[in-house]
């Protein structure tokens, strides 16, 4: 829960921690995220560079990430240092996950730098880590929190509250909860030729959403450096699918889906000793889904309506220790062990459901040096993975051992500009869907591998010549991705197969500029830009020597907010550029390509006393676009939100 | 006059013109719906002209200025008429054979297969219907019930034939039998399980069709029903398509590769049955090593008697291959996505 990482960062104001840092990191802290136009996490995310978010659409629609091209099933998403996991599609929605309580998003290349993790933290290529804060204990300010009341278009309301109250010195509890609400009917324009353009004014039809989020916070503090904190988080929701825009469709679809989770997790942290510091976690979480679908193709059902029920349970728990004999040196042992399952029932299934268990334990052993100059790193992750099912033979275990290795050298000692390099090698384990519930599931899928090579450079002016802050960062990188696990399609039905060599070549560039005048403007900059280029290798695939779909060539991301007193003024802007959609040109055969789009937001909020208000602009040049081919994102909409902190 | 490859196809307009597209008129040539992939929106119409050896990867596209919409099922020629069954867009387009030009669109529910006499457009709904269509107002007359998940169909005997092969939820396996000048189901013949294949008739009125089981102990299977008895009897051949021309039915037929899911290199295989002596004449006509893709569609164009073979990848790419009916290997032409359905144009 308390990404102690937070606090220390700033030393004089700049992002030392992220400068040094061997595997290249990005934040947002809590101040910057109020400036980018986010309700969500995935909204926060779309300005790390080397990300491409998979946006379906709409306010409840589905958003995955994927970083540097290796896909959403190698992002590791982490709530307040537990790493969240679905076994069953290998993806988590951010579009779940508010921005409304996290005190800051990191995302890590490779893994995150600080070696005292969940061994689950180092088993992911890339991980996206944001968190809550409790208040430290303040005896005349005891109790602290905000409410806010958000409203915009298609019939969106976005009421949500915090209270935190420290009880005493050593016990501070907090609770939560996030509601919204939206009809999401927007318009937009249909191309019914692919070739040319020929719109059509459609309106986006099922793609309504309600949802609750509640959370429940404990932490007791035992000394300084040592607690305990227990947290409960429940989340409901039930929304539209709307699909994909087919052409001349004249009904709505009819696909929803139910979504029941919740999940509970314990921690202990004990950091009073210099040389030893260790943590214990442990987390239960359930994962309940309802897919409904009505179609007269179904008409031998009750209502003809079809009903997919899933249900996960996760079991987890881990250990970590970190050993430091003095200031240079860290190492750490960590263990973790959890047991997943899946259960599912349809009543149109005709392959029996398979039950699956799955046990995983992770080990990992690592290694840091660190002086005023030079970091170097290096730790071995052991995974074992063992697996059951009801239905005939379980995929066959696993056992792997991967290494990570990490250096970072401050080139001269006057000025703090490093030079850094990574390598990490690091695989996924196929889903329960890859393996047991696709159409055809497949169980001797292969883990799907993957290779990351970085170098790159950072720089840090603590005294710019126009600006009061400068910090930029490249990395140049290359990432390749063996076994990859890919859908195939065949009579009668699909399929997936371990398909595909991926190479990714690619640079991203982040500079982040201050400039405050007459003490009383306030401007920052940031803009990230990301450069990659992908191609598929493998013989076999069927998209052999194209590029991988939605990953352009260019993309990028740009934040301005200027604050006067009480006033601030942001844009936001998010840059596509052109993206193989992995379908074909009817006309020409070649591969259908997306063309460029730029998203461009502003806000307008004005804060008295513990009151504030926002105004936002969405799509400010109603843009007729979309991530996902033919799952249109909304045109200019609008939000007024009004917030009260105490 | 033999010609071994084809140029590639003219390109339409360049994106973002509206400018009027340098298509070949119709005049002999083959029409080919290709599926394209579902929820994609890339169904298309090949089209390839013998004559000049040129052709339209769309000429849907190129002539109606739209797509042709989501997953182009089945399409027949009848009069002067092409009819297209969408049945992702749940859509029927009337197209003039002549042109490419659509005549009329409109919305139906799940359009699986098309068949046509007197006048009429039989158009059978995966829903569990079957609806008669007027080939000169256009309009649905009257709609019956058939099914549960009612696929191919076929006309013979003054008969339609619907291959009811079930539902999502359950398979069948029973053929409604329809009278056509009543428009009613009288009776439901039985058999095997999952009757989701290809369906013909051949000149004596015997009716074939492919059924796919259940995809684990139980099998798919090839049989004949018998004109008149409606005895249904196994033919002891394995089966992907087929095709009947004269007395022969045209099988095509490969091995799944397990770990690409498309046919194994050198496997696919075009099997002649004599459906009068019921015997196989040939276990293979063509050169196996030809076909680079998975075959999904087979015909044969009734004046030439040659046989087209429509592959696929099911998801980037189709190839058309052109053998004569010996077997021996003429021309290729690219295709869109699973080429479905071929319909030969002659000359006016």
């Amino acid at each position: 829960m308390h990404n102690k990482t937070l606090k220390e960062v700033t030393v004089n104001g700049k992002n030392i921690q992220i400068a040094r840092a061997a595997l290249p990191e990005q934040l947002k802290t809590e101040e910057e995220i109020s400036t980018l136009n986010a309700t969500n996490v995935a909204d926060v995310a779309k300005h790390f560079s080397g990300v491409t978010v998979k946006d379906y659409g709409g306010i409840g629609g589905l958003k995955t990430i994927s970083v540097r091209g290796l896909g959403a099933a190698h992002t590791g998403i982490c709530y307040d240092g537990v790493l969240m996991s679905d076994m069953q599609t290998g993806q988590v929605d951010l579009s779940q996950f508010s921005i409304e309580n996290i005190s800051g998003v990191f995302l890590f290349n490779g893994q995150p730098n600080d070696i005292l993790q969940p061994a689950r933290m180092f088993s992911s290529a890339s991980v996206l880590s944001f968190s809550t804060q409790m208040p430290d204990y303040d005896a005349k300010h005891t109790l602290s929190g905000h409410i806010a009341l958000k409203a915009g278009s298609f019939g969106m309301y976005n009421p949500s509250f915090l209270f935190a109250k420290n009880l005493s010195e050593k016990i501070g509890i907090s609770i939560s909860a996030n509601g919204e609400k939206a009809n999401g009917k927007y318009n937009f324009l249909s191309n019914i030729n692919p070739q040319g353009h020929n719109y059509i004014e459609k309106t986006r039809e099922n793609s309504d959403v309600t949802s609750l989020r509640t959370e429940q916070n404990l932490i007791y503090r035992i000394r300084k450096n040592e607690f305990i904190s227990l947290k409960n988080n429940q989340y409901y929701s039930e929304r539209g699918l709307p699909g994909a825009d087919i052409f001349y469709s004249t009904s709505a679809t009819t696909d929803r889906l139910r979504d029941k989770n919740f999940f509970s997790q314990i921690q202990y942290e004990n950091k009073v000793s210099g040389y030893l510091q260790y943590l214990f976690s442990a987390k239960y979480s359930s994962l309940n889904s309802k897919f409904t679908e009505i179609n007269p193709n179904y008409s031998t059902l009750p209502n003809e309506m079809r009903i997919d029920n899933f249900a996960q349970h996760e079991y987890y728990l881990t250990s970590a220790v970190q050993y430091r004999p003095n200031t240079n040196f860290a190492f750490s042992s960590s263990l973790d062990w959890s047991r997943n399952d899946l259960f599912s029932n349809s009543n149109i299934s005709f392959v029996a459901d398979a039950s699956p268990v799955r046990n995983t334990g992770l080990a990992n052993f690592a290694g840091k040096y660190i002086n005023e100059r030079l970091t170097i790193g290096a730790n071995m992750l052991y995974t074992l993975c063992y697996e059951t099912s009801q239905t005939g033979t379980p995929s066959p275990n696993k056992y792997k051992w991967t290494p990570t290795v990490s250096i970072s050298y401050k080139l001269f000692n006057q000025k703090e500009i490093r030079i850094r390099a990574f390598y990490k090698n690091i695989f996924r384990l196929p889903t329960f869907t890859d393996l047991y519930y696709h159409d055809f599931g497949y169980k001797d899928l292969r883990p799907e591998y993957t290779k990351q090579f970085n170098v790159g450079f950072t720089y840090i002016e603590p005294k710019p010549l126009f600006f009061n802050e400068l910090e930029c960062s490249i990395d140049g990188y290359y990432n390749r991705i063996t076994d990859k696990i890919t859908v195939v399609y065949g009579m009668p039905f699909s399929t997936v197969r371990n398909i595909g060599l991926v190479d990714i070549k690619g640079c991203d560039l982040n500079l982040k500029l201050g400039k405050a005048l007459n003490k009383r403007i306030n401007i920052q900059l940031n803009l990230n830009y990301s450069l990659q280029f992908t191609e598929d290798k493998d013989k076999n695939s069927v998209t052999f020597g194209s590029s991988l779909p939605y990953t352009p060539n260019n993309s990028g991301s740009a934040s301005l907010s200027i604050r006067y007193m009480k006033l601030e003024l942001g844009y936001n802007l998010l840059y596509a550029g052109t993206r193989n959609t992995g379908s074909i040109n009817t006309s020409t055969l070649k591969p259908k390509l997306m063309t460029p789009y730029g998203d461009h937001n502003i806000y307008c909020k004005y804060s008295l006393g513990k009151f504030s208000i926002n105004g936002e602009i969405l799509n400010v040049s109603n843009t007729n676009y979309s991530i996902v081919d033919y799952y249109p994102m909304p045109g200019r909409n609008y939000r007024l939100s009004v917030n009260y902190k105490f | 006059m033999l010609i071994t490859t084809v140029s590639p196809f003219l390109t339409s307009c360049d994106s973002g013109k509206d400018t009027q597209v340098k298509t070949p008129e119709v005049s002999a040539g083959v029409f080919v719906l290709n599926e394209g992939q579902f929820e994609k929106n890339n169904a298309s119409l090949t089209y390839y002209d013998f004559t000049t050896g040129f052709g339209s990867n769309d000429i849907f596209l190129d002539k109606n200025n739209r797509g042709l919409g989501d997953t182009g099922q089945d399409m027949i020629k009848y009069g002067s008429k092409l009819y297209i069954a969408v049945y992702g867009s749940n859509t029927i387009e009337v197209v003039d054979a002549a042109s490419g030009i659509s005549l009329k669109s409109f919305s139906l529910q799940s359009p699986r297969s098309l068949t046509a006499a007197n006048g009429k457009v039989y158009i059978v709904q995966f829903d569990g219907h079957v609806a008669q269509m007027d080939t000169t107002t256009y309009a649905i007359d009257k709609t019956i019930a058939v099914g549960p998940g009612p696929n191919k169909s076929v006309i013979a005997n003054a008969k339609l034939y619907v291959a009811n092969s079930g539902s999502f939820a359950a398979k069948d396996s029973t053929i409604s039998v329809i009278n056509l000048s009543t428009f009613s189901e009288t009776k439901k013949i039985v058999v095997n399980l999952n009757p989701y294949g290809e369906m013909q008739a051949d000149s004596y009125g015997n009716v074939y069709i492919v059924s796919n089981g259940n995809y684990s102990n139980i099998p798919g299977k090839f049989q004949r029903i018998e004109a008149g008895t409606d005895k249904v009897t196994d033919i002891n051949i394995p089966v992907q398509g087929f095709v009947i021309e004269g007395d022969n039915a045209y099988i095509f037929n490969y091995s799944v590769d397990f770990s690409t899911w498309q046919a194994a290199a050198g496997t696919s295989t075009i099997t002649v049955y004599d459906v009068k002596n019921e015997k196989k004449l040939n276990d293979n006509i063509i050169t196996s090593s030809s076909v680079e893709l998975t075959p999904y569609s087979i015909a044969v164009n009734p004046i030439t008697k040659d046989i087209y073979l429509g592959t696929t990848d099911y998801s980037t790419k189709g190839k058309m291959y052109c053998f004569d009916s010996t077997g021996k290997s003429k021309f290729s032409f690219s295709t869109g996505i699973s080429p479905s359905k071929t319909v030969f144009i002659s000359k006016k």
